[in-house]
Protein backbone atom coordinates (compact mmCIF):
# COMPACT_ATOMS: atom_id res chain seq x y z
CA UNK A 1 0.00 0.00 0.00
CA UNK A 2 2.66 2.54 0.74
CA UNK A 3 4.78 1.69 -2.04
CA UNK A 4 1.64 1.83 -4.39
CA UNK A 5 1.15 5.75 -2.46
CA UNK A 6 4.79 6.39 -2.88
CA UNK A 7 4.66 5.68 -6.78
CA UNK A 8 0.99 7.41 -7.35
CA UNK A 9 2.94 10.30 -5.87
CA UNK A 10 5.52 10.02 -7.95
CA UNK A 11 3.73 10.06 -10.99
CA UNK A 12 1.70 12.60 -9.84
CA UNK A 13 4.86 14.95 -9.64
CA UNK A 14 5.70 13.83 -12.81
CA UNK A 15 2.97 15.25 -14.38
CA UNK A 16 3.24 18.25 -12.72
CA UNK A 17 6.60 18.87 -13.64
CA UNK A 18 6.06 18.25 -17.53
CA UNK A 19 2.85 20.42 -17.48
CA UNK A 20 4.93 22.74 -15.72
CA UNK A 21 7.48 23.03 -17.74
CA UNK A 22 6.14 22.14 -20.87
CA UNK A 23 3.29 24.34 -20.65
CA UNK A 24 3.24 26.40 -18.33
CA UNK A 25 6.40 28.44 -17.70
CA UNK A 26 7.07 28.68 -21.45
CA UNK A 27 4.00 30.65 -22.05
CA UNK A 28 4.61 32.88 -19.05
CA UNK A 29 8.44 33.45 -19.83
CA UNK A 30 7.08 34.06 -23.90
CA UNK A 31 4.81 36.87 -22.37
CA UNK A 32 7.65 39.06 -20.43
CA UNK A 33 8.30 42.06 -22.24
CA UNK A 34 11.51 41.87 -24.73
CA UNK A 35 14.54 44.38 -24.49
CA UNK A 36 13.91 47.17 -26.30
CA UNK A 37 17.36 49.16 -27.59
CA UNK A 38 16.84 52.52 -28.72
CA UNK A 39 20.26 53.68 -30.29
CA UNK A 40 20.54 57.40 -31.56
CA UNK A 41 23.83 59.37 -33.14
CA UNK A 42 24.58 63.03 -33.84
CA UNK A 43 27.29 63.61 -36.29
CA UNK A 44 29.25 66.86 -36.60
CA UNK A 45 30.75 67.16 -40.07
CA UNK A 46 33.87 69.46 -40.25
CA UNK A 47 33.19 71.16 -43.85
CA UNK A 48 30.28 70.51 -46.35
CA UNK A 49 32.68 71.37 -49.53
CA UNK A 50 36.76 71.15 -49.52
CA UNK A 51 38.78 71.26 -52.46
CA UNK A 52 40.23 67.60 -54.00
CA UNK A 53 43.46 66.44 -51.77
CA UNK A 54 41.67 68.08 -48.52
CA UNK A 55 40.28 65.90 -45.88
CA UNK A 56 37.03 66.58 -44.03
CA UNK A 57 36.31 65.06 -40.47
CA UNK A 58 32.97 63.23 -39.92
CA UNK A 59 32.72 62.46 -35.49
CA UNK A 60 29.55 60.35 -34.58
CA UNK A 61 28.71 60.12 -31.11
CA UNK A 62 26.11 57.36 -30.52
CA UNK A 63 23.86 56.43 -27.69
CA UNK A 64 21.65 54.15 -26.38
CA UNK A 65 18.67 55.71 -25.04
CA UNK A 66 16.50 52.23 -24.36
CA UNK A 67 17.09 49.05 -22.92
CA UNK A 68 20.29 47.10 -22.36
CA UNK A 69 21.64 46.03 -26.01
CA UNK A 70 22.85 42.56 -26.68
CA UNK A 71 24.83 44.25 -29.36
CA UNK A 72 24.91 47.95 -30.77
CA UNK A 73 26.03 48.98 -34.04
CA UNK A 74 27.08 52.04 -36.21
CA UNK A 75 27.50 51.65 -39.81
CA UNK A 76 29.11 53.85 -41.99
CA UNK A 77 28.95 53.79 -45.82
CA UNK A 78 30.24 54.98 -48.57
CA UNK A 79 28.01 54.87 -52.01
CA UNK A 80 30.35 56.38 -54.14
CA UNK A 81 33.82 54.46 -53.46
CA UNK A 82 34.49 51.01 -54.51
CA UNK A 83 36.97 50.09 -52.17
CA UNK A 84 37.71 52.55 -49.01
CA UNK A 85 41.43 51.52 -49.49
CA UNK A 86 43.29 55.09 -47.79
CA UNK A 87 40.35 57.25 -48.25
CA UNK A 88 38.99 56.78 -44.88
CA UNK A 89 41.21 56.61 -41.32
CA UNK A 90 39.20 55.84 -38.16
CA UNK A 91 40.68 58.97 -35.92
CA UNK A 92 38.78 57.85 -32.69
CA UNK A 93 37.02 54.51 -32.17
CA UNK A 94 35.13 53.59 -28.82
CA UNK A 95 33.44 50.32 -29.38
CA UNK A 96 34.31 47.17 -27.60
CA UNK A 97 34.51 44.99 -30.71
CA UNK A 98 36.99 45.70 -33.55
CA UNK A 99 35.87 47.16 -36.59
CA UNK A 100 34.80 45.62 -39.69
CA UNK A 101 35.84 46.68 -42.75
CA UNK A 102 32.82 45.65 -45.26
CA UNK A 103 34.00 45.45 -49.42
CA UNK A 104 31.48 44.99 -52.48
CA UNK A 105 30.30 41.48 -53.14
CA UNK A 106 30.19 40.58 -49.59
CA UNK A 107 26.94 38.54 -48.24
CA UNK A 108 25.93 40.93 -45.93
CA UNK A 109 21.86 41.37 -43.34
CA UNK A 110 19.42 42.92 -44.19
CA UNK A 111 15.90 44.65 -42.87
CA UNK A 112 17.17 44.44 -39.75
CA UNK A 113 16.94 40.72 -39.72
CA UNK A 114 20.81 40.31 -37.75
CA UNK A 115 21.91 38.20 -40.70
CA UNK A 116 19.03 36.06 -41.37
CA UNK A 117 17.93 37.95 -44.41
CA UNK A 118 20.75 38.48 -46.66
CA UNK A 119 22.11 40.53 -49.60
CA UNK A 120 25.20 41.55 -51.48
CA UNK A 121 26.92 44.60 -50.75
CA UNK A 122 27.21 47.13 -53.67
CA UNK A 123 29.61 49.60 -51.53
CA UNK A 124 31.77 49.75 -48.97
CA UNK A 125 31.20 50.18 -45.40
CA UNK A 126 32.54 50.16 -41.77
CA UNK A 127 30.83 48.55 -38.88
CA UNK A 128 31.37 49.69 -35.22
CA UNK A 129 30.17 47.31 -33.02
CA UNK A 130 29.71 47.10 -28.82
CA UNK A 131 28.78 43.68 -27.49
CA UNK A 132 26.83 44.30 -25.17
CA UNK A 133 25.76 48.17 -24.58
CA UNK A 134 24.23 49.10 -21.41
CA UNK A 135 21.38 51.79 -21.68
CA UNK A 136 23.26 56.25 -21.69
CA UNK A 137 26.77 54.80 -22.86
CA UNK A 138 28.03 57.14 -25.13
CA UNK A 139 30.22 55.50 -28.12
CA UNK A 140 32.37 57.50 -30.16
CA UNK A 141 33.26 56.85 -33.95
CA UNK A 142 35.07 59.67 -35.53
CA UNK A 143 36.77 59.80 -39.32
CA UNK A 144 39.41 61.38 -41.50
CA UNK A 145 37.61 60.55 -45.30
CA UNK A 146 40.51 62.44 -48.22
CA UNK A 147 38.29 61.66 -50.99
CA UNK A 148 40.10 61.05 -54.29
CA UNK A 149 38.02 62.51 -57.08
CA UNK A 150 35.88 65.66 -57.24
CA UNK A 151 32.45 65.78 -57.23
CA UNK A 152 29.39 64.77 -54.63
CA UNK A 153 30.90 62.80 -51.58
CA UNK A 154 28.07 60.81 -50.29
CA UNK A 155 28.29 59.20 -46.39
CA UNK A 156 25.52 56.85 -45.42
CA UNK A 157 25.11 56.40 -41.36
CA UNK A 158 23.06 54.28 -39.32
CA UNK A 159 22.68 52.94 -36.03
CA UNK A 160 21.22 49.32 -34.74
CA UNK A 161 20.76 47.85 -31.68
CA UNK A 162 20.16 43.99 -31.20
CA UNK A 163 17.64 42.50 -30.07
CA UNK A 164 16.09 44.73 -33.14
CA UNK A 165 12.34 44.20 -31.20
CA UNK A 166 10.94 47.50 -32.41
CA UNK A 167 10.89 50.20 -34.78
CA UNK A 168 12.97 51.91 -32.00
CA UNK A 169 15.54 49.76 -32.25
CA UNK A 170 17.46 51.22 -35.10
CA UNK A 171 17.91 55.25 -36.15
CA UNK A 172 17.04 56.99 -38.43
CA UNK A 173 13.60 55.80 -38.48
CA UNK A 174 12.73 56.96 -41.95
CA UNK A 175 14.26 58.40 -44.87
CA UNK A 176 16.70 56.92 -47.57
CA UNK A 177 16.76 53.28 -47.65
CA UNK A 178 20.71 51.76 -48.80
CA UNK A 179 21.22 48.56 -49.92
CA UNK A 180 20.43 46.79 -46.95
CA UNK A 181 17.09 47.70 -46.86
CA UNK A 182 17.50 49.78 -44.14
CA UNK A 183 17.25 53.64 -43.25
CA UNK A 184 20.40 56.15 -43.26
CA UNK A 185 21.48 59.02 -42.77
CA UNK A 186 22.83 61.24 -45.83
CA UNK A 187 25.65 63.20 -45.37
CA UNK A 188 27.45 64.81 -48.10
CA UNK A 189 30.22 66.79 -49.38
CA UNK A 190 31.43 68.60 -52.19
CA UNK A 191 34.70 68.42 -53.41
CA UNK A 192 36.07 70.88 -55.91
CA UNK A 193 38.75 69.98 -58.86
CA UNK B 1 72.08 6.65 4.48
CA UNK B 2 70.99 7.44 0.89
CA UNK B 3 70.54 3.83 0.79
CA UNK B 4 68.45 3.93 3.61
CA UNK B 5 65.71 6.69 2.32
CA UNK B 6 65.92 5.32 -0.69
CA UNK B 7 64.55 1.84 0.65
CA UNK B 8 62.01 3.59 3.26
CA UNK B 9 60.49 5.66 -0.04
CA UNK B 10 59.86 2.18 -1.99
CA UNK B 11 58.78 0.44 1.05
CA UNK B 12 56.24 3.48 1.61
CA UNK B 13 55.80 3.82 -2.24
CA UNK B 14 55.02 -0.12 -2.33
CA UNK B 15 52.33 0.18 0.57
CA UNK B 16 50.61 2.76 -0.06
CA UNK B 17 50.80 1.99 -4.29
CA UNK B 18 46.72 1.79 -4.64
CA UNK B 19 46.00 4.44 -2.43
CA UNK B 20 47.91 6.27 -4.58
CA UNK B 21 46.69 5.08 -7.88
CA UNK B 22 43.29 5.78 -6.02
CA UNK B 23 44.38 9.51 -5.41
CA UNK B 24 46.06 9.75 -9.10
CA UNK B 25 42.56 8.69 -10.31
CA UNK B 26 40.51 11.18 -7.87
CA UNK B 27 42.84 14.30 -9.22
CA UNK B 28 42.41 13.04 -12.57
CA UNK B 29 38.39 13.04 -12.42
CA UNK B 30 38.74 16.27 -10.21
CA UNK B 31 41.05 18.26 -12.71
CA UNK B 32 38.72 16.91 -15.64
CA UNK B 33 35.57 18.05 -14.03
CA UNK B 34 37.63 21.91 -13.50
CA UNK B 35 38.15 21.82 -17.09
CA UNK B 36 34.48 21.35 -18.20
CA UNK B 37 33.21 23.59 -15.84
CA UNK B 38 35.65 26.28 -16.86
CA UNK B 39 34.82 25.53 -20.76
CA UNK B 40 31.26 25.69 -19.90
CA UNK B 41 31.49 28.78 -18.52
CA UNK B 42 33.94 30.17 -21.58
CA UNK B 43 31.67 29.42 -23.48
CA UNK B 44 29.05 31.37 -22.23
CA UNK B 45 31.36 34.22 -21.94
CA UNK B 46 32.47 34.46 -25.45
CA UNK B 47 28.62 34.24 -26.36
CA UNK B 48 28.22 37.15 -24.27
CA UNK B 49 31.19 39.17 -25.96
CA UNK B 50 32.68 39.68 -22.32
CA UNK B 51 36.28 41.09 -22.82
CA UNK B 52 38.78 38.51 -22.20
CA UNK B 53 42.27 37.92 -21.73
CA UNK B 54 44.43 35.25 -21.45
CA UNK B 55 44.04 35.75 -17.48
CA UNK B 56 39.90 35.59 -17.23
CA UNK B 57 38.38 33.09 -14.72
CA UNK B 58 37.03 30.48 -16.73
CA UNK B 59 40.94 30.16 -18.48
CA UNK B 60 42.66 30.07 -14.95
CA UNK B 61 40.10 27.31 -14.01
CA UNK B 62 40.77 24.97 -17.19
CA UNK B 63 44.38 25.61 -16.73
CA UNK B 64 44.34 24.26 -13.00
CA UNK B 65 42.42 21.76 -14.20
CA UNK B 66 44.75 20.67 -16.43
CA UNK B 67 47.79 20.93 -13.76
CA UNK B 68 46.03 18.59 -11.52
CA UNK B 69 44.62 16.18 -14.25
CA UNK B 70 48.71 16.24 -15.20
CA UNK B 71 49.97 15.37 -11.85
CA UNK B 72 46.72 12.80 -11.18
CA UNK B 73 48.25 10.84 -14.26
CA UNK B 74 51.80 11.08 -12.80
CA UNK B 75 50.55 9.53 -9.38
CA UNK B 76 48.36 7.08 -11.37
CA UNK B 77 51.49 5.98 -12.97
CA UNK B 78 53.29 5.84 -10.00
CA UNK B 79 50.92 4.34 -7.79
CA UNK B 80 50.21 1.66 -10.60
CA UNK B 81 54.52 0.92 -10.77
CA UNK B 82 54.56 -0.06 -7.37
CA UNK B 83 51.37 -1.91 -6.99
CA UNK B 84 51.71 -5.38 -5.23
CA UNK B 85 48.25 -6.54 -6.60
CA UNK B 86 45.73 -5.95 -8.78
CA UNK B 87 47.92 -4.18 -11.20
CA UNK B 88 46.90 -5.68 -14.35
CA UNK B 89 43.34 -5.13 -13.14
CA UNK B 90 44.14 -1.19 -12.80
CA UNK B 91 46.53 -1.45 -16.28
CA UNK B 92 43.21 -0.36 -17.89
CA UNK B 93 42.44 2.79 -16.28
CA UNK B 94 46.04 4.24 -16.54
CA UNK B 95 46.41 3.18 -20.12
CA UNK B 96 43.47 5.60 -20.77
CA UNK B 97 44.50 8.42 -18.92
CA UNK B 98 47.76 8.50 -20.42
CA UNK B 99 46.05 8.13 -23.44
CA UNK B 100 44.11 10.92 -22.46
CA UNK B 101 46.48 13.31 -20.84
CA UNK B 102 48.41 13.18 -23.73
CA UNK B 103 45.49 14.44 -25.96
CA UNK B 104 44.62 17.15 -23.36
CA UNK B 105 48.35 18.36 -23.01
CA UNK B 106 49.09 18.13 -27.04
CA UNK B 107 45.90 19.87 -27.80
CA UNK B 108 47.81 23.21 -26.02
CA UNK B 109 50.22 23.47 -29.04
CA UNK B 110 48.34 21.96 -31.65
CA UNK B 111 45.78 24.84 -30.58
CA UNK B 112 48.52 27.89 -30.53
CA UNK B 113 49.51 26.94 -33.86
CA UNK B 114 46.17 26.61 -35.41
CA UNK B 115 45.62 30.11 -33.73
CA UNK B 116 48.78 31.59 -35.47
CA UNK B 117 47.90 30.24 -38.92
CA UNK B 118 43.89 31.18 -38.87
CA UNK B 119 43.49 33.18 -35.97
CA UNK B 120 40.17 32.33 -33.40
CA UNK B 121 38.68 29.19 -34.34
CA UNK B 122 34.97 28.38 -32.87
CA UNK B 123 33.34 25.26 -30.73
CA UNK B 124 34.70 22.80 -32.99
CA UNK B 125 38.24 22.14 -34.38
CA UNK B 126 40.80 20.10 -34.19
CA UNK B 127 42.92 21.30 -31.87
CA UNK B 128 39.46 21.70 -29.92
CA UNK B 129 38.44 18.08 -31.02
CA UNK B 130 41.85 16.61 -29.59
CA UNK B 131 41.00 18.69 -26.13
CA UNK B 132 37.91 17.46 -25.74
CA UNK B 133 38.54 13.70 -26.56
CA UNK B 134 41.58 13.80 -24.44
CA UNK B 135 39.26 15.24 -21.75
CA UNK B 136 36.69 12.36 -22.33
CA UNK B 137 39.14 9.74 -21.73
CA UNK B 138 41.16 11.02 -18.68
CA UNK B 139 37.55 11.23 -17.27
CA UNK B 140 36.49 7.70 -18.32
CA UNK B 141 40.53 6.36 -16.90
CA UNK B 142 39.83 8.05 -13.83
CA UNK B 143 35.94 6.14 -13.06
CA UNK B 144 37.83 3.20 -14.06
CA UNK B 145 40.25 3.56 -11.28
CA UNK B 146 37.62 5.20 -8.77
CA UNK B 147 35.21 2.15 -9.53
CA UNK B 148 37.52 -0.72 -9.18
CA UNK B 149 39.22 0.64 -6.06
CA UNK B 150 35.78 0.61 -4.46
CA UNK B 151 34.96 -2.62 -5.60
CA UNK B 152 38.36 -4.74 -4.57
CA UNK B 153 38.39 -2.88 -1.56
CA UNK B 154 34.65 -3.16 -0.69
CA UNK B 155 34.20 0.00 0.52
CA UNK B 156 31.82 1.24 2.60
CA UNK B 157 28.60 3.37 1.76
CA UNK B 158 30.12 6.31 2.02
CA UNK B 159 33.14 6.12 -0.13
CA UNK B 160 30.46 5.09 -2.67
CA UNK B 161 29.88 9.10 -3.08
CA UNK B 162 33.74 9.32 -4.66
CA UNK B 163 31.55 8.00 -8.03
CA UNK B 164 29.98 11.04 -8.03
CA UNK B 165 33.48 12.58 -8.57
CA UNK B 166 33.90 9.71 -11.42
CA UNK B 167 30.89 9.76 -12.81
CA UNK B 168 30.40 13.54 -13.66
CA UNK B 169 33.44 14.13 -15.67
CA UNK B 170 32.72 11.67 -18.10
CA UNK B 171 28.98 13.23 -18.43
CA UNK B 172 30.43 16.70 -18.84
CA UNK B 173 33.26 15.89 -21.64
CA UNK B 174 30.92 13.73 -23.41
CA UNK B 175 28.35 16.71 -23.60
CA UNK B 176 31.32 18.67 -24.56
CA UNK B 177 31.91 15.95 -27.24
CA UNK B 178 28.18 16.30 -28.22
CA UNK B 179 27.50 19.81 -28.26
CA UNK B 180 30.78 20.73 -30.52
CA UNK B 181 28.78 18.20 -33.47
CA UNK B 182 26.02 19.92 -32.92
CA UNK B 183 26.07 23.14 -31.48
CA UNK B 184 26.34 25.98 -34.52
CA UNK B 185 29.23 27.53 -33.14
CA UNK B 186 31.83 26.50 -35.37
CA UNK B 187 32.35 28.68 -38.34
CA UNK B 188 35.35 31.18 -38.87
CA UNK B 189 36.67 33.31 -41.70
CA UNK B 190 38.59 30.27 -42.60
CA UNK B 191 36.76 27.37 -41.77
CA UNK B 192 33.07 26.43 -41.85
CA UNK B 193 32.78 23.26 -39.28
CA UNK B 194 29.34 24.06 -38.32
CA UNK B 195 27.41 20.78 -38.68
CA UNK B 196 25.02 20.32 -41.05
CA UNK B 197 21.34 21.36 -39.19
CA UNK B 198 20.26 18.01 -39.98
CA UNK B 199 22.78 15.96 -39.00
CA UNK B 200 23.14 18.14 -35.96
CA UNK B 201 19.22 17.68 -34.85
CA UNK B 202 19.91 13.87 -35.34
CA UNK B 203 22.90 13.96 -33.03
CA UNK B 204 21.64 16.18 -30.59
CA UNK B 205 18.26 14.08 -30.28
CA UNK B 206 19.68 10.94 -29.73
CA UNK B 207 23.38 11.45 -28.24
CA UNK B 208 22.00 13.44 -25.43
CA UNK B 209 19.22 11.27 -23.75
CA UNK B 210 21.62 8.11 -24.09
CA UNK B 211 23.89 10.21 -22.22
CA UNK B 212 22.02 11.39 -19.19
CA UNK B 213 20.22 7.63 -19.41
CA UNK B 214 23.80 6.23 -19.43
CA UNK B 215 25.35 8.51 -16.96
CA UNK B 216 22.69 8.03 -14.37
CA UNK B 217 21.98 4.31 -14.42
CA UNK B 218 26.07 3.68 -14.79
CA UNK B 219 26.39 5.69 -11.46
CA UNK B 220 23.26 3.45 -10.06
CA UNK B 221 24.65 -0.03 -10.81
CA UNK B 222 28.88 1.31 -10.34
CA UNK B 223 27.20 2.27 -6.70
CA UNK B 224 25.85 -1.20 -5.97
CA UNK B 225 22.53 0.18 -6.14
CA UNK B 226 22.89 2.95 -3.51
CA UNK B 227 19.75 5.36 -3.03
CA UNK B 228 20.84 9.29 -3.46
CA UNK B 229 23.46 8.89 -5.78
CA UNK B 230 21.51 9.38 -9.10
CA UNK B 231 20.01 12.33 -7.43
CA UNK B 232 23.19 14.17 -6.63
CA UNK B 233 24.89 13.58 -9.49
CA UNK B 234 22.23 14.64 -11.36
CA UNK B 235 21.39 17.58 -9.27
CA UNK B 236 25.55 18.39 -9.54
CA UNK B 237 25.03 18.49 -13.32
CA UNK B 238 22.06 21.08 -13.05
CA UNK B 239 24.16 23.57 -10.63
CA UNK B 240 27.28 23.03 -12.92
CA UNK B 241 25.31 23.64 -16.16
CA UNK B 242 23.40 26.58 -14.54
CA UNK B 243 25.87 28.50 -12.82
CA UNK B 244 28.09 28.26 -16.14
CA UNK B 245 25.52 28.97 -18.83
CA UNK B 246 22.26 30.84 -17.12
CA UNK B 247 23.50 32.74 -14.19
CA UNK B 248 26.10 34.38 -16.00
CA UNK B 249 24.20 36.21 -18.79
CA UNK B 250 21.64 37.91 -16.71
CA UNK B 251 18.90 37.94 -19.31
CA UNK B 252 18.26 34.80 -17.91
CA UNK B 253 18.56 35.15 -14.23
CA UNK B 254 14.67 34.54 -13.66
CA UNK B 255 15.29 31.28 -15.31
CA UNK B 256 16.67 29.67 -12.72
CA UNK B 257 13.24 28.48 -11.00
CA UNK B 258 12.35 26.81 -14.49
CA UNK B 259 15.57 24.71 -14.62
CA UNK B 260 15.62 23.36 -11.65
CA UNK B 261 12.45 22.12 -11.81
CA UNK B 262 14.55 19.41 -13.75
CA UNK B 263 15.67 18.13 -10.47
CA UNK B 264 12.24 16.54 -9.87
CA UNK B 265 13.15 13.40 -12.46
CA UNK B 266 16.06 12.48 -11.36
CA UNK B 267 14.73 12.22 -7.67
CA UNK B 268 11.38 10.67 -8.38
CA UNK B 269 13.83 8.04 -10.70
CA UNK B 270 15.69 7.75 -7.55
CA UNK B 271 13.00 7.01 -5.30
CA UNK B 272 11.61 4.52 -8.09
CA UNK B 273 14.84 2.57 -8.12
CA UNK B 274 14.54 2.41 -4.63
CA UNK B 275 11.47 1.01 -4.45
CA UNK B 276 12.52 -1.43 -7.70
CA UNK B 277 15.49 -2.05 -9.31
CA UNK B 278 13.91 -4.71 -12.04
CA UNK B 279 14.71 -4.42 -15.85
CA UNK B 280 11.55 -2.34 -16.53
CA UNK B 281 12.25 -0.10 -13.55
CA UNK B 282 15.25 0.57 -14.47
CA UNK B 283 13.73 1.10 -18.78
CA UNK B 284 11.10 3.13 -17.27
CA UNK B 285 14.09 5.88 -15.50
CA UNK B 286 16.26 5.24 -18.86
CA UNK B 287 13.04 6.57 -20.69
CA UNK B 288 12.08 9.18 -18.26
CA UNK B 289 15.35 11.01 -18.26
CA UNK B 290 16.40 10.44 -21.61
CA UNK B 291 12.76 12.39 -22.54
CA UNK B 292 13.99 15.39 -20.91
CA UNK B 293 16.83 16.02 -22.69
CA UNK B 294 15.74 19.41 -23.82
CA UNK B 295 15.23 20.37 -20.16
CA UNK B 296 18.52 19.94 -18.64
CA UNK B 297 20.09 20.76 -21.56
CA UNK B 298 18.98 24.36 -21.57
CA UNK B 299 19.87 26.91 -23.08
CA UNK B 300 22.27 26.16 -25.29
CA UNK B 301 20.38 22.87 -27.31
CA UNK B 302 17.93 25.35 -28.17
CA UNK B 303 21.10 27.11 -30.94
CA UNK B 304 20.83 23.43 -32.69
CA UNK B 305 17.22 23.20 -33.17
CA UNK B 306 16.75 26.69 -34.11
CA UNK B 307 19.12 26.46 -37.00
CA UNK B 308 16.51 23.54 -38.19
CA UNK B 309 12.92 24.71 -37.12
CA UNK B 310 13.38 28.80 -36.49
CA UNK B 311 16.43 29.98 -38.24
CA UNK B 312 16.13 32.58 -36.22
CA UNK B 313 18.93 35.16 -34.58
CA UNK B 314 19.75 34.54 -31.23
CA UNK B 315 21.21 37.43 -29.37
CA UNK B 316 22.12 36.63 -26.02
CA UNK B 317 18.98 38.53 -24.37
CA UNK B 318 16.40 36.46 -27.08
CA UNK B 319 18.08 33.04 -25.80
CA UNK B 320 15.20 32.09 -23.69
CA UNK B 321 12.50 33.59 -25.89
CA UNK B 322 13.47 31.28 -29.05
CA UNK B 323 13.97 28.08 -26.51
CA UNK B 324 10.26 28.13 -24.90
CA UNK B 325 8.93 29.02 -28.24
CA UNK B 326 10.26 26.22 -29.08
CA UNK B 327 10.17 23.52 -26.43
CA UNK B 328 6.85 22.06 -27.45
CA UNK B 329 7.55 21.46 -31.75
CA UNK B 330 11.44 19.84 -30.52
CA UNK B 331 9.29 17.61 -27.96
CA UNK B 332 6.91 16.28 -30.61
CA UNK B 333 9.93 15.51 -32.85
CA UNK B 334 12.24 14.74 -30.19
CA UNK B 335 10.50 12.45 -27.51
CA UNK B 336 9.97 8.95 -28.88
CA UNK B 337 13.47 8.15 -30.01
CA UNK B 338 14.65 10.32 -26.96
CA UNK B 339 13.01 7.97 -24.75
CA UNK B 340 14.36 4.98 -27.35
CA UNK B 341 17.95 6.05 -26.59
CA UNK B 342 17.01 6.55 -22.96
CA UNK B 343 16.27 2.91 -22.84
CA UNK B 344 19.92 2.04 -25.04
CA UNK B 345 21.42 3.92 -22.23
CA UNK B 346 20.24 1.75 -19.70
CA UNK B 347 21.01 -1.08 -21.55
CA UNK B 348 24.90 0.07 -21.83
CA UNK B 349 25.28 1.05 -18.90
CA UNK B 350 24.65 -3.15 -17.74
CA UNK B 351 26.80 -3.88 -20.19
CA UNK B 352 29.77 -0.69 -19.14
CA UNK B 353 29.41 -1.28 -15.70
CA UNK B 354 30.21 -5.04 -15.87
CA UNK B 355 33.09 -4.17 -17.91
CA UNK B 356 34.37 -1.71 -15.22
CA UNK B 357 33.55 -4.10 -11.94
CA UNK B 358 34.83 -7.14 -14.22
CA UNK B 359 31.91 -9.04 -13.24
Amino acid sequence: MNKFLIYLGGFVILLFYFILTIFILPGDFLLTEQLIPEPTFQTILSDSEIILGDSFRLDIVSVNNGDYADIHIVSVAFPDLIEIGDVVKIATYHFSLSPSYISIGEKIGSKYSGGVETTIAQYPSIEAMSRPLKPNIETHFDLVVTPNTSGIFNIYVKSIGIPHSSDVSHYPYSGILDHQNEYVQVHSVTVNP
Amino acid sequence: MTNLTSNLTENFLKSRSEIIFLVGSILTSFGILLVTVGGSWDITNHLLSKPETFFSPPHALMYSGVAISLTGVVLSFIGWKNLQKFRDSYFLSLKVQLIGIGLLTGAGPLDFIWHSYFGLDGLLSPPHFTLIVGMFLCSIGGMIGISRYLKFNNSESISKYLLILAVIPVWLSASGIISSLSLPFSSTDFFEFNPEPTIAFIIASLAYPFLISLSLTLIFRLSNYQFGLLSILGGLFLLIYSSTAIIPNFAMFDTIQFYSLNLIPFIVADIFLKLNRSKFSLFFVGGLVGSVFYMVYYPYVMYTYNEILLGKLVSPSLIYFVYFELIQTVLVYTLIPAIVMGFLGVMFSDRLSKKILMN
